[in-house]
């Protein structure tokens, strides 16, 4: 083949890809939802990322060891302190955007564990059938009905404090039957579909099929629950640390409100219990509306134009 | 087409059924058996366009999964060049599918929604490792040609959606003879069609084996298509084949009852002088009675009760090279030359 | 006066990438008693047409000039509380994917009784039941299966039910949207037969939409031919079929494969329907057209007579 021949294919493939990309984020950015959802992400990414900055300015904004020295105990808003400081004269503010961070580091990994596991098991069980999907939803439904924050909770009572890394896991461990659950369906569906039947008649094996023909019409499925576990691994991981079960070697939105309801601040200082709490409902709120958008996105009835016939 | 070539037999089917068990619950009891395919015998000539005529139902699709080896028989044997195919796995069932493919019936949904039409199209000479990727895109757009799409650049690099039903059968054709397979099934590859794709769709397939020599299965439930695209009808009702022979004389002379009905039924487009009226079809069906019977006593008009109802008819000689599974089919036109004799054994059936 | 007029019809759809015009210029008549079939390939508008004269057009579909008028009443002007008390009693539809459109949980006689007491609140249920079982006589349902539910009937017997439905207020006009497409050849056979007789019988007026050409060949009195919107040939079904005139329906008879006469070589028709999103000049056949000639890019061709009743929207004809 000639070398022109395959440049101005190679560039068509790409524009094929362009062209895929910019309509779905056309149709996610039409939803005003995904709008206010992608904005109100926007500013959570930049309050983590710019967590790395008080510090660097003055050692005492730093979030969990940081004292301002002049303060003995919570004070609210000032020049010095935007939104004040806790009980021991840490910065409020600096620890609201290292929240940002954990929220964020929890929310994304536990969520992405939980799914590719979740994944994982449920093209299995969709794909195998028999012996193996039985058993498999089986241990898929007994971890269902086990409530998540209770039986974190014992095993942090069991073997006393959690690092956060711990409690990821314990997150993703426990979340990913829903996931599983939905993906078989959708592998169920799929395995039906003619075109497997068309793969299977050119030759490709179980592997091939699996990968090549199952796995990208549920990843983008697999996706949209992503954001929705987000959501549910970040109010986890906060109820946690209210409870007193959090990593007290990191500075969470759910550590905030519990050293303001330990110190006996919950009446007395809204500028210390109001940040934390608004934002863990502003994450949560966001991942949801982000995954509605992608709803449609994904969801061709939701946006195939009529068709006249 | 010259006749030592027509007369190669390349895919045979002896005794091949198939049930199949529906699923049984609290109520109804346990699992009944349906048969899809009762003794099917049918043998592929090289080269030739076979069409497989039936209703839906009549399991004309079951027998194309068979010889593409979707689904395995549970009895009989299929034979393709003289090797035994029936109950193939693994590494010998990926070899066997070179030589033969499949072009499904709805388009819409045998292409994978996710995968470009390059990548569709050049699977099998990845599955089967033939080439490199250069070599892949080469011969992608060559056989794209040969479907009739062209310029092939214009179509690679496109998402199934974006053609239309017509442009999407011809990509699964394309697919189907990446690998130039010498058996090629066609599962009523028009009926989603409007009919004016249905001529491009014969066309091309008329096309592949002409070009490339490879004998088609063409299943369908449309006298008319079979007709003008057949060398060979064979008429299947209920699992069960009950008449076979060259196209023109299946059609023109049809010595089954049930053959009789399918072309009393079809639309005629305004000629309809042109071609008798059987009646063959009962008005009423019949109770059942035994299974052991003929398939299509319950709504044959032509049955005696005692003969038909009773013992399952035989396999009749009614013309040149033309067999039907009646009591009562007889040949109208002199018995055949004495040279015919030796297709006998192909053609018919124990 | 004519049962059912169509004047100069247009219906677009709005799309995200403009308005799609569907249906353009579209005008027949049709005769109580008689039937039309309207013929074309998917896409071509004719479903559209369908839905216009039930009032059923989709959300982002409006009919955006000329009119329809069915026994005095103009259909396109109506709202929907009007519609509502034309549909089914005097115009009923026969659905393309008519197994779909029966309710699964409830019994067949029960839902012919709602759907005729909905239309005539002063039907008594013992009435309505009369009405279901002299119907059920009419398309030729056995009464024993009354009460079945509709996965207990075959796909043969639900059309019959759907057409039973359908003559169940003794409308002046049936549309019939691809009533057979899912049925076998001989159950097909069946139905057209009993539907033909049927209309003979209440001088029903049917607008037959289909696009295989050997069915509306044999049930239609009239045939119109529609390409990308437009109405291109329309006469009898003899002319139309056997003294074809535009080069679409010459090509379209000579593609298609039949059981009768000689066994002639088919003639596919090359490319693809134009897009119908924006204005397009001239005919819109001639990409794909054997004849055509630089005058047919530019202009819009004219409806020309060439036979009593035949007309023909080609300038080369």
């Amino acid at each position: 083949m000639e070398q022109t021949t395959i440049k101005s294919l190679k560039a068509k493939r790409r524009a094929l890809w362009r062209q895929r990309f910019m309509e779905n984020w056309r149709v996610f950015l039409r939803n005003p939802l995904g709008r206010i959802g992608m904005s109100l992400l926007v500013m959570f990414g930049l309050m983590a990322i710019c967590s790395y900055i008080p510090p660097m300015i003055n050692p005492m904004y730093h979030p969990m060891t940081g004292v301002d020295p002049d303060v003995v105990s919570s004070v609210g808003p000032s020049w010095r302190h935007w939104l004040g400081t806790d009980f021991m004269g840490r910065d409020i503010f600096s620890q609201l955007l290292a929240g940002a961070r954990v929220a964020f580091l929890v929310g994304v990994s536990a969520a992405f564990m939980s799914v590719v596991l979740g994944t994982a098991v449920g093209m299995t069980a969709g794909y195998m059938g028999r012996f193996t999907d039985t058993a498999l939803m089986r241990l898929a439904d007994m971890i269902m009905v086990l409530p998540t924050l209770l039986v974190v909770l014992m095993l942090a009572a069991l073997f006393g404090k959690l690092s956060i890394w711990m409690i990821v896991l314990m997150i993703a461990l426990f979340r990913w039957p829903g996931v599983s659950r939905i993906i078989r369906a959708q592998t169920l569906s799929l395995k039906q579909r003619p075109f497997i039947d068309a793969a299977r008649v050119s030759g490709a094996g179980h592997l091939r099929i699996i990968f090549r023909h199952i796995m990208p019409n549920v990843l983008p499925l697999a996706f949209l629950y992503m954001t929705f576990r987000v959501t549910s691994a970040i109010v986890i991981e906060a109820g946690l640390a209210f409870l007193g079960f959090g990593d007290p070697g990191t500075v969470s939105w759910g550590m905030m409100l519990q050293w303001v309801w330990k110190t006996g601040h919950m009446f007395q200082a809204p500028y210390w219990l109001l940040p934390p709490g608004i934002c863990i409902s502003l994450i949560t709120l966001s991942f949801y509306m982000l995954g509605r958008a992608m709803d449609e996105v994904l969801d061709p009835r939701l946006r195939d134009e009529t068709q006249a016939g | 087409m010259n006749e030592s070539r027509e007369n190669k037999t390349i895919l045979q089917m002896e005794g091949v059924s198939r049930f199949y068990r529906t699923r049984g619950n609290v109520f109804r009891g346990g699992g009944r058996l349906v048969v899809a395919l009762s003794k099917i015998n049918l043998s592929l000539r090289q080269g030739e366009i076979f069409g497989l005529v039936g209703e839906s139902g009549s399991g004309k699709t079951t027998c194309g999964r068979l010889i593409v080896r979707l689904e395995e028989p549970d009895e009989g044997r299929i034979t393709l060049g003289g090797e035994d195919i029936t109950h193939l796995k693994g590494k010998r069932l990926r070899e066997y599918r070179r030589q033969v493919q499949m072009v499904f019936q709805d388009p819409y949904q045998s292409l994978n929604p996710q995968v470009t039409i390059a990548d569709s199209v050049a699977e099998p000479l990845i599955t089967h490792k033939v080439g490199d990727p250069l070599d892949h895109l080469e011969r992608v757009l060559r056989v794209l040609k040969t479907a009739g799409l062209s310029p092939p650049e214009d179509y690679v690099y496109r998402f199934p959606h974006q053609l239309s039903g017509g442009q999407r059968q011809r990509v699964a054709i394309a697919r189907a003879i990446v690998l130039e397979p010498s058996l090629l099934v066609a599962d009523e590859p028009t009926s989603m069609l409007d009919a004016s794709y249905s001529a491009q769709i014969f066309e091309i397939l008329q096309g592949v084996r002409d070009k490339l020599g490879a004998t088609i299965m063409f299943i369908t439930h449309s006298m008319a298509s079979a007709r003008y695209l057949c060398d060979r009808i064979g008429v299947i009702y209920r699992g069960h084949l009950v008449e076979q022979g060259p196209a023109e004389q299946v059609i023109n002379a049809p010595k089954h009852p049930y053959t009789k009905a399918l072309i009393d039924a079809t639309p005629k487009f305004g000629r309809s002088e042109l071609v008798p009226t059987y009646g063959t079809l009962l008005a009423a069906e019949r109770p059942a009675t035994s299974s052991a019977g003929c398939p299509f006593f319950r709504r044959c008009a032509l049955a005696e009760r005692l003969l038909c109802a009773g013992s399952y008819p035989p396999w009749r000689q009614v013309g040149p090279r033309q067999v039907a599974l009646c009591h009562f089919a007889q040949e109208e036109v002199p018995p055949p030359p004495p040279a015919e004799n030796a297709a006998r054994g192909e053609t018919g059936a124990p | 006066m004519a049962l059912l007029q169509v004047e100069n019809l247009g219906i677009g759809y709005q799309t995200a990438k403009g308005l799609l015009k569907a249906v353009d210029g579209v005008s027949f008549t049709l005769e109580a008693g008689r039937s039309l079939g309207l013929v074309g390939e998917s896409g071509c508008g004719k479903t559209t047409i369908g839905m216009a004269l039930m009032g059923l057009l989709p959300p982002n579909g409006r009919i955006i000039e000329g009119r329809i008028v069915l026994d005095g009443i103009e259909i396109s002007a109506l709202d929907e509380d009007e519609l509502r008390k034309v549909r089914w009693s005097k115009v009923a539809m026969i659905f393309q994917a008519a197994m779909n459109a029966l309710n699964p949980v409830k019994r067949i006689s029960a839902q012919m009784a709602e759907a005729i007491q909905v239309h005539r609140p002063e039907v008594d249920d013992s009435a309505a039941m009369e009405r279901v079982e002299g119907l059920f006589n009419l398309v030729g349902l056995p009464l024993e299966r009354l009460y079945d539910f509709p996965h207990q009937y075959s796909g043969g017997m639900k059309q019959r039910a759907i057409i039973a439905m359908a003559l169940a207020l003794n409308p002046k006009l049936i549309i019939a949207d691809e009533p057979t497409t899912a049925l076998d050849v001989i159950v097909q056979d069946q139905i057209l037969k009993e539907t033909k007789a049927l209309q003979e019988k209440f001088n029903i007026g049917i607008i037959f939409i289909s696009h295989d050409i050997s069915i509306v060949a044999d049930v239609c009195h009239d045939i119109g031919v529609m390409y990308a919107g437009q109405l291109v040939e329309m006469g009898s079904a003899k002319d139309v079929f056997f003294n074809s005139q535009h080069p679409y329906t010459q090509a379209l008879v000579s593609s298609f494969p039949t059981l009768a006469g000689p066994k002639t070589k088919l003639a596919p028709i090359p490319g693809e329907p134009p897009n119908l999103t924006g204005a397009i000049p001239g005919c819109r056949f001639c990409d794909r057209c054997p004849k055509d000639t630089a005058s047919c890019k530019l202009e819009h061709p004219k409806w020309q007579e060439v036979g009593p009743g035949h007309h023909v929207l080609c300038d080369h004809c």
